[in-house]
């Protein structure tokens, strides 16, 4: 699978997310002869559910499973706190609805735009939770297409960064992209990518925007 | 019939045969006004036909009974116009005999422009002259070169599309070619020593020691290439003794033997994690490269050949630019070509970290095609045959000293004789 970073966008302290944000890192793209297409993911927060009421105390909260579009039939769960990162068949949440075991306690939803810009494919997306329009982050993704090794292109995706950093730096907007490379192989992966990478950086990223929410109130788009 | 001098249809009065010098009547325009003549006749002539076919039509309706005089009328206009037609014609034909298109009459007069009039010969064939000829010779001489070309261009498709076919006994261009090129070797005394298929591999197994390389026969590389890709944690090697081919003919460097080697025309040169590389040769078991293209080491289907170009911009501009390289190194130095071809393959191992030995960056914007590419050439014109020590090649990322492994952006790149 083609090797992909995702993005977030930290603020700057004392801004907010706004939408405006979003529509500029867009028109950015689409400059660089970016040809256009819509892309969804969804995220979801589960949390165990005890027929009796002796629990244990320590129950981690970070139990989260993402479905992706390039996977239209897999779901994948990461448990960040204990390094473990599982893709199992869609049908796995029809079992957990009738064991009734995990309940979904908040679902996000990354929604935008995508372009692929000859063998960079770019997609830019709000974080919005289900049913609302409450803009709590912006995600980007930069995929290479011709290679598979997270090694091997290291250099080329940090050009590439650097290049649409750049670009990006000219609008003053405040804030930037981040990547945050997690620990791949505290997870067992390995160099080769896979959708589970994918999943493993969506978690890294869904707990930045967390730390960084608690910091600041969050407000309507 | 009357034989009436009518004025004449064509409002150019034809010249007398010797006033050939005449400015006005310089040869070039004798001659268009023959040509305007000839096809003024033909449509006289088509019309005459035509006047013929409703005089019949004519008569035909008035044999029919209880006919009005309507007939009768029709009757006398198709006469007058047919009389006007012929006698048209007689005029049209009486210039162009004045003019010697329907005689020889000029023919043995050339004149300075080196042009003759177009003659009518009996049997209705007009046969321009001098400065069609010309045309016609240098259509002719395009005609060879197209049919060159365009045989050229059946051979490539035929290659691209049917690479499993064994080329016929009548291709005999491509091997006669070979032929002397390999006539010309055993004549001289070649200092370089990789005259064999095995011999080339060795060497170039020293001096990439990150290269996997893989021999295969023509049939078998299409089998191999529908399979790709192999998942991606397992090694090829693996893949394919677990799918068992029976029938590949996998050649390891290291167990060449002579009976198989006549077969090999297609050499796959993977570097795990960059790119796979696939030479043909042709014909099967020479040494004489006649393709190469770069593909993503992730890619796979019946498009992954010699011939075949790669789904990603980037591999597209190396295989274009290696297109290039080899019709260079078969120039320069044929029974070296496929050494010289190879050893330039391995110099992409440092293709996605290498920076640009020009503008000092990796990736940049290709002009032409809009694109982010990194360093997609690689100079082949210094490149040498003499044996390279490993350590140069397989330099590290930032190490640009080796000059036969510099790399350039399209853009950067510029010829250097």
């Amino acid at each position: 699978m083609p090797v992909k970073w995702v993005f977030h966008w930290q603020l700057n302290p004392g801004t907010t997310v706004n939408s405006q944000i979003l529509a500029e890192v867009s028109q950015c793209a689409e400059t660089i002869n970016g040809v256009k297409g819509r892309w969804k993911a969804n995220l979801t927060y589960y949390k165990p559910i005890f027929r009796d009421q002796t629990a244990p105390s320590e129950i981690p909260r970070d139990f989260i499973g993402i479905s992706l579009p390039e996977q239209p039939n897999k779901c994948y769960f990461t448990l960040r706190s204990h390094r473990i990162v599982v893709e199992a068949d869609l049908s796995i949440q029809n079992i957990m609805e009738k064991l009734q075991s995990y309940k979904s306690r908040v679902t996000l939803v990354f929604e935008g735009f995508q372009y692929h810009l000859g063998d960079f494919q770019v997609r830019v997306g709000k974080v919005v939770p289900s049913h609302s329009e409450n803009l709590r982050g912006i995600v980007m993704e930069v995929e290479y297409l011709p290679i598979s090794s997270l090694e091997k292109s290291r250099e080329i995706m940090e050009d590439f960064t650097e290049i649409w950093q750049e670009t990006l730096s000219k609008r003053s907007l405040p804030g930037r992209f981040i990547h945050a490379e997690p620990n791949f192989s505290e997870f067992g992966l390995s160099d080769n990518y896979t959708s589970q990478h994918t999943a493993v950086q969506y978690a890294t990223v869904m707990a930045q925007l967390i730390a960084s929410a608690q910091s600041v109130p969050a407000v309507r788009n | 019939m009357q034989h009436q001098a009518l004025p004449q249809p064509v409002s150019i009065s034809s010249p007398p045969p010797s006033s050939e010098s005449r400015a006005a009547e310089a040869p070039p325009m004798q001659v268009a006004l023959a040509m305007d003549r000839l096809s003024q006749a033909a449509r006289l002539i088509a019309d005459i036909r035509l006047g013929a076919d409703r005089l019949l039509e004519a008569l035909f309706v008035a044999s029919q009974p209880h006919q009005s005089t309507k007939p009768l009328q029709f009757f006398a206009k198709e006469d007058a116009s047919m009389r006007q037609h012929l006698q048209d014609l007689r005029s049209i034909g009486k210039q162009l005999e004045e003019t010697g298109v329907i005689n020889e009459s000029l023919r043995s007069r050339s004149n300075s422009w080196g042009l003759h009039m177009p003659l009518v010969c009996p049997d209705g064939a007009v046969v321009a002259y001098a400065w069609k000829r010309q045309l016609a010779g240098q259509a002719g001489a395009s005609a060879v070169d197209r049919a060159r070309l365009a045989f050229k261009a059946f051979s490539d498709q035929k290659r691209r599309f049917f690479p499993h076919l064994e080329d016929s006994p009548s291709d005999q261009s491509g091997e006669s070619v070979s032929k002397r090129r390999r006539v010309s070797v055993s004549h001289e005394d070649d200092a370089t020593d990789y005259k064999t298929l095995s011999d080339v591999l060795a060497q170039l197994e020293k001096e990439a020691p990150n290269v996997k390389v893989f021999t295969y026969d023509r049939l078998d590389w299409l089998k191999r290439a529908a399979l790709l890709p192999a998942s991606a944690n397992e090694n090829p090697m693996e893949v394919s003794k677990e799918q068992s081919f029976h029938s590949l003919n996998r050649l390891g460097p290291d167990s060449v033997g002579a009976v198989a080697t006549d077969k090999v025309a297609v050499i796959e040169l993977l570097f795990p994690s960059v790119f796979r590389a696939i030479v043909s040769l042709h014909p099967a078991g020479s040494i004489d490269p006649d393709a190469v293209a770069f593909f993503s080491p992730d890619e796979g289907g019946s498009y992954v050949h010699a011939r075949g170009l790669s789904v990603h911009h980037v591999f597209r501009h190396i295989t274009e630019h290696a297109a290039m390289a080899l019709q260079y190194f078969l120039g320069v130095k044929a029974d070296t070509a496929l050494y010289s071809i190879l050893h330039w393959i391995c110099s992409y191992q440092t293709l996605f970290t290498e920076v640009c030995s020009k503008c000092g960056r990796l990736l940049a914007m290709d002009k032409q095609s809009a694109v982010l590419l990194p360093p997609v050439h690689r100079l082949y014109r210094t490149i040498s045959t003499t044996k390279v020590s490993s350590t140069q090649l397989v330099s590290s990322t930032k190490d640009q000293s080796h000059p036969s492994s510099q790399a350039y952006h399209a853009g950067c790149y510029s010829k250097e004789t």
